[in-house]
């Protein structure tokens, strides 16, 4: 393993501070939102501190939840429906 | 057919030389040529002055090979770029013909992207077709071969229509010339030409061949592939289509729909095909929306794009040829084994994420500011949406199950990637953080005149784009056991198209069948009594005629030579006599008649 493989997999061992990170980082984001604006809204509501932030879990959320939950089971088959995979 | 002027080197001459001269060449050195036809084409498109270039005349047309302005340089420039990187990473293929058919099709891109006229764009859009359709084949299973007769029917179709409305436009206007439509008094002509580019950017619905096709490609031919097929019909939509309405919509839904697809899909390279998808419906809706920016956007995002996705399937590329698969169910803990192919991999769903620091960042935002400006709410909200979509599936998800999901797996065997792979990564990703870096290096060759300057390196955007984009990261965190991909097949637009082939071959199949049928039956009946009689006549034929002249003449030849056997007793004294006798004879003869 290269030096470089060790510390991916050190970087891996110390998650929970790796998330721990990530959350300061998007409170810092939202916080930082409410001073800074947009000059003009482009969307009317992203005037308001944190619409981006809304925007993208919810966004995101939906479109796992209804496309993994929902669409799937309608639309898929058989791994080897095709034939893609002998 | 020379394109060679005095000024200006088309650099379809040089891929096609090589692919010319290949076949002839022996032992290893001449992997080095290939990178040839790319520098030459680097250098032509960077010093060449616009103008109008290598008019010729064929089949009593006049073709215009290099129209030669800031629209056709800035595709080109990036064209040139992504071969040059592109044949860095295919260099230690010794398949030749794979290097060849790559050179048919990059060339193909050249050739429509400096085409002056719809037949010179026809031609080259043909060779781009038939070089792609190798490019999957020469993967060499039964798979791609599948997939390869599929996509070939498929842009044939899309070429027809093409076609089609060339002929019919040529017919009514008399010229083949290829310049912009007024968007609001398309003819029906106009339409079939606008279909024959929609399938090949993969408009939805006229999408499904690209996701079915490309993850079926060879290592290095997807990474040519992603580059030049959709990119080039962006550009010709760009040169003829601009303003109309239809692709702003089209392409909004692209966005959004490539991205749906992605979330559920397994094999990486499909993914990454769905975001294809997803990405041109970026530039298709920027073309749609018609605006100087947007315009700037979409050609931007095509630049943009051209680098970041060829860099993605370059590194998914490493995965298949490592690890001999791209199923993400199948891979997982192969961050340690293969740390610098997930760095490169990074970088690139980086930029395709939009995040600040890469080139995506500097492009897509551009697109969706210039499509709000445009007082387009809805579009920009859709690419809003596809923005958050592409940085879970392509940003997040694909590298999380493919480098990290599943503890370290130390078991599978990876065959080890050559050097040249690394450089062609390499190169790829130290320019999408440059033009992420210094916009400039890509804004100056946009090809529109803005009212105002873009900057998109404001504090407003990036806070914007990390609140977007950190945001949807919390969304996969919150969803990880629900997003883990699962082996299926997902049915897309291609269900109806294999319904429509069945169709047609049942309507061809059916009535031949009955035809057949038909036939056999009165073959039997009328045919066969028929022909028993012509035996019959050809038997008396046979033993009255043919064997009395025959045989007649086979026993002479028989008596003559039980005769001259006779003569011939091998004594010499009774040779002697006999020529003795024959001079005389001829003596006697040559003196009676003299």
């Amino acid at each position: 393993m290269s030096l470089f493989g060790m510390l991916l997999t050190e970087l891996r061992a110390r998650r929970g501070a790796v998330g721990v990170l990530f959350f300061l980082g998007l409170a810092g984001l939202v916080g930082a939102n409410v001073f800074i604006r947009p000059h003009e809204a482009e969307f009317v509501y992203d005037a308001y501190a944190g619409f981006w932030a809304v925007f993208g879990l919810v966004v995101g959320l939906a479109l796992v939840i209804v496309m993994k939950k929902i669409v799937q089971p309608m639309i898929s088959r058989g791994d080897d429906y095709y034939e893609r995979n002998n | 057919m020379s394109a060679i002027t005095s000024s200006f080197i088309h650099p379809t001459v040089g891929f096609y030389a090589l692919a010319l001269i290949l076949p002839f060449l022996r032992g290893k050195a001449w992997k080095w040529l290939l990178l040839i036809p790319p520098v030459i084409a680097i250098w032509s498109v960077m010093t060449v002055s616009p103008g109008f270039y290598g008019e010729l005349n064929y089949l009593g047309q006049k073709l215009m090979m290099g129209r030669v302005d800031k629209l056709s340089l800035v595709f080109a420039q990036v064209f040139a770029v992504m071969s040059l990187i592109g044949m860095v990473y295919a260099l230690h293929v010794e398949d030749k013909l794979q290097h060849i058919m790559a050179c048919v099709y990059v060339g193909g891109a050249f050739g429509c992207t400096f085409a002056g006229d719809l037949l010179t764009l026809f031609i080259f859009w043909e060779l781009m077709s038939i070089g792609s359709t190798f490019l999957i084949w020469l993967a060499r299973n039964p798979v791609s071969t599948k997939a390869g007769f599929r996509y070939f029917m498929y842009h044939t179709i899309g070429g027809l229509f093409l076609l089609i409305g060339l002929l019919l436009r040529y017919k009514a206007v008399g010229t083949f010339s290829f310049d912009a439509v007024d968007p609001h008094h398309l003819m029906a002509y106009d339409w079939m030409i606008l279909l024959g580019f929609c399938v090949n950017a993969a408009v939805v619905p006229l999408h499904a061949w690209l996701p079915d096709a490309y993850p079926e490609g060879t290592v290095t031919g997807s990474v040519f592939m992603c580059a030049f097929t959709t990119k080039t019909a962006v550009y010709v939509l760009m040169r003829g289509f601009a303003g109309v309405e239809l692709l702003a919509i089209a392409g909004t839904v692209m966005c959004v729909y490539g991205v749906l697809y992605a979330c559920i899909e397994n094999n990486a390279r499909r993914i990454l095909s769905y975001h294809i998808v997803s990405q041109v419906g970026y530039m298709v809706a920027g073309i749609g929306i018609g605006t100087a920016m947007t315009l700037n956007g979409a050609t931007a995002h095509a630049y943009a794009h051209i680098l970041y996705k060829g860099l993605l399937f370059m590194g998914t590329g490493c995965l298949l040829y490592a690890a001999g698969t791209t199923k993400l169910d199948k891979l997982g803990g192969l961050v340690h084994r293969m740390p610098w192919v997930m760095v490169m991999y990074m970088v690139a769903a980086l930029s395709i994420s939009g995040m600040p620091l890469f080139n995506g960042f500097i492009s897509k935002t551009m697109t969706i500011v210039g499509a709000a400006e445009a007082h387009r709410t809805w579009l920009a909200i859709g690419m809003e949406v596809a923005a958050v979509g592409t940085f879970l599936s392509v940003g997040i998800k694909l590298p999380y199950f493919a480098f990290w999901a599943k503890p370290a797996n130390d078991k599978i065997v990876l065959k080890p990637i050559p050097a040249n792979m690394y450089v062609g990564m390499a190169m790829g990703a130290v320019l999408c953080i440059a033009q992420g870096l210094y916009p400039d290096m890509l804004y100056r060759y946009l090809p529109f005149e803005m009212e105002h300057a873009y900057h998109p390196w404001t504090v407003w955007h990036v806070l914007q784009s990390f609140m977007l984009l950190g945001f949807s990261g919390l969304a996969f965190y919150l969803t990880r056991d629900i997003i883990t991909p699962h082996a299926k097949t997902n049915l897309d637009f291609d269900f109806f198209y294999r319904l429509i082939g069945r169709g047609v071959m049942a309507l061809v199949c059916k009535p031949l069948a009955w035809i057949d049928d038909r036939w056999t039956e009165a073959y039997r009946v009328a045919g066969l009594s028929g022909l028993l009689t012509l035996a019959r006549g050809t038997m008396w034929f046979d033993t009255k005629g043919i064997d009395t002249v025959v045989d007649g003449s086979a026993y002479t030849v028989q008596n003559v030579g039980v005769l001259s056997a006779r003569v011939q007793t091998g004594r010499l004294q009774d040779y002697l006599g006999l020529a003795a006798a024959l001079a005389l004879c001829v003596f006697a003869a040559v003196w009676y008649f003299a």
